[in-house]
């Protein structure tokens, strides 16, 4: 398991499956990120015992979506670290009003896995990077929560249409632009725009996450 | 009718999805947030669309090798903290909100066609409430967002013959309008655009156009008691203004709308 792991992980991570028909408003996600929430204030006040709890409980979501999107190994680590530190230096401004508090860390951790390729993009790299849905799966972890939270999720991608599917697991997980996502897909622009946005509605309304 | 700026307004909030994804370009990142600033509705959206992704992200959850840890809380311990924002809203946000100068939450109300014209607008109101007493601009941006939020608000826009654009937001429930302008030519000293409301008795004066800043931005300007059947028009007049037109308009605006 993940260190220290996330002890109480696979409890909420059954709830949310209990609580899925009704996109539970209370359920298991918010309870689970209002958690993380209150150890984001307390790292805040510089508690670096919360910085710990805070670490066991993203680390491993941190690394999957940055290796996902970056690849090389190497990189990714430091790509972690950075978020990371970030988590611990600005949690002050974690604000819950916009959102969870496990979605604030993976904003950043997305935002700076693709900030690192983007800026870093040769031609070359690129083409190392295989861009594929399947591939991000194919190195999760064994740890309980993952698998039901990955299984949850598959269950929701495929319950979008194909292209808006390939449009949001290639931007999210290949952190492709949408107009590299046209150009992948040879779709046109606009499409690819609209089909990730439709295809994000769907999936959040099927994992019924909470605004 | 037209609505010139809809597929405009339209194209941004789309964007919503390919920016929660990170998935635009740096400046297409920073205009959206630009429009997020003044957007309640796209806010609560990519609020919505980052649980989402957040959830793509915790299923790709690997196990982190162990030495990160140890190397992640020691250098955490020796690294200086943030302070926390002093502002209720985070500072970028409130940068863009004083620039935009309105609340967010009626230029959303008015629904997508609207909302471009309503930014433009709120980037008005800033200008014009500066060359103003604050309570009269207040009163001014309670009729704006009046006619902005009504629900017969419609929007016209048309090329003025000389350069720029006229637009009106009108709503015929509020006997009121509000006209901006944008991209004028600039106009020799001596003289000025001014506006007129003209209906079957003739046309009666409704004030001298200022353009100012970045895009010659014209207005708010907000017209009251309206009568059925009147056109809104621009003429070049001395710059002391003229009580009657001298010139023939340079755009003209029938208020009637589309539908009638």
């Amino acid at each position: 398991m993940t260190g220290s792991g996330r002890a109480p992980g696979g409890e909420p991570a059954e709830r949310r499956e209990a609580g899925r028909p009704e996109p539970g408003r209370q359920a298991g996600p918010r309870r689970a990120s209002d958690e993380l929430g209150a150890l984001l204030a307390r790292v805040a006040l510089g508690d670096e015992e919360a910085y710990a709890a805070v670490y066991d409980r993203t680390a491993g979501q941190v690394l999957g979506v940055v290796r996902a999107v970056v690849r090389d190994p190497a990189q990714s680590e430091e790509v972690v670290q950075e978020v990371l530190l970030d988590v611990w230096r600005s949690a002050s401004r974690f604000d819950a009003e916009l959102g969870s508090a496990s979605a604030w860390v993976m904003t950043l951790a997305h935002r700076r896995a693709v900030d690192r390729v983007r800026s870093e993009q040769k031609a070359a790299e690129r083409e190392r990077r295989v861009p594929s849905s399947a591939t991000a799966y194919d190195e999760v972890a064994e740890a309980v929560e993952a698998r039901l939270e990955r299984e949850r999720v598959r269950r929701c991608l495929a319950s979008l249409t194909e292209l808006q599917r390939e449009s949001v697991t290639l931007a999210y997980y290949g952190g492709y632009t949408y107009r590299e996502v046209a150009e992948l897909l040879g779709v046109a622009i606009g499409t690819v725009k609209t089909r990730m946005r439709d295809g994000l509605i769907r999936l959040r309304d099927c994992l019924g996450v909470d605004a | 009718m037209r609505f010139r700026r809809d597929s405009q307004a339209v194209s941004v909030h789309t964007l919503a999805g390919a920016y929660t994804m990170d998935a635009v370009s740096q400046a297409e990142r920073a205009r959206f947030e630009r429009h997020l600033a003044g957007c309640d509705a796209c806010r609560q959206e990519v609020r919505g669309l980052r649980e989402a992704t957040a959830a793509l992200g915790a299923a790709a959850a690997v196990r982190p090798p162990d030495a990160l840890r140890d190397k992640v809380l020691r250098t955490a311990a020796q690294t200086r903290q943030v302070p926390p924002a002093l502002s209720e809203v985070p500072a970028p946000r409130a940068r863009d909100r004083r620039r935009l100068g309105w609340r967010p939450r009626i230029t959303v109300a008015v629904g997508g066609a609207l909302a471009a014209v309503g930014v433009a607008v709120a980037a008005g109101v800033v200008t014009y409430g500066m060359q103003n007493r604050l309570d009269q601009a207040q009163g001014r941006d309670l009729t704006v967002a009046a006619v902005l939020t009504a629900s017969d608000a419609r929007m016209m826009s048309a090329p003025v013959s000389t350069g720029g654009t006229a637009t009106v937001v009108m709503s015929h429930r509020e006997h009121a309008l509000v006209f901006t302008a944008a991209h004028l030519r600039s106009l020799p000293a001596a003289e000025r655009y001014e506006l007129w409301l003209i209906g079957p008795a003739g046309a009666r004066p409704a004030g001298m156009i200022t353009a100012s800043g970045r895009g010659r931005m014209v207005g708010p300007m907000v017209l009251s008691g309206l009568s059925a059947g009147e056109r809104i028009g621009i003429t070049v007049e001395p710059a002391g203004g003229s009580p009657r037109p001298t010139s023939p308009p340079v755009v003209m605006l029938s208020l009637a709308g589309g539908s009638r």
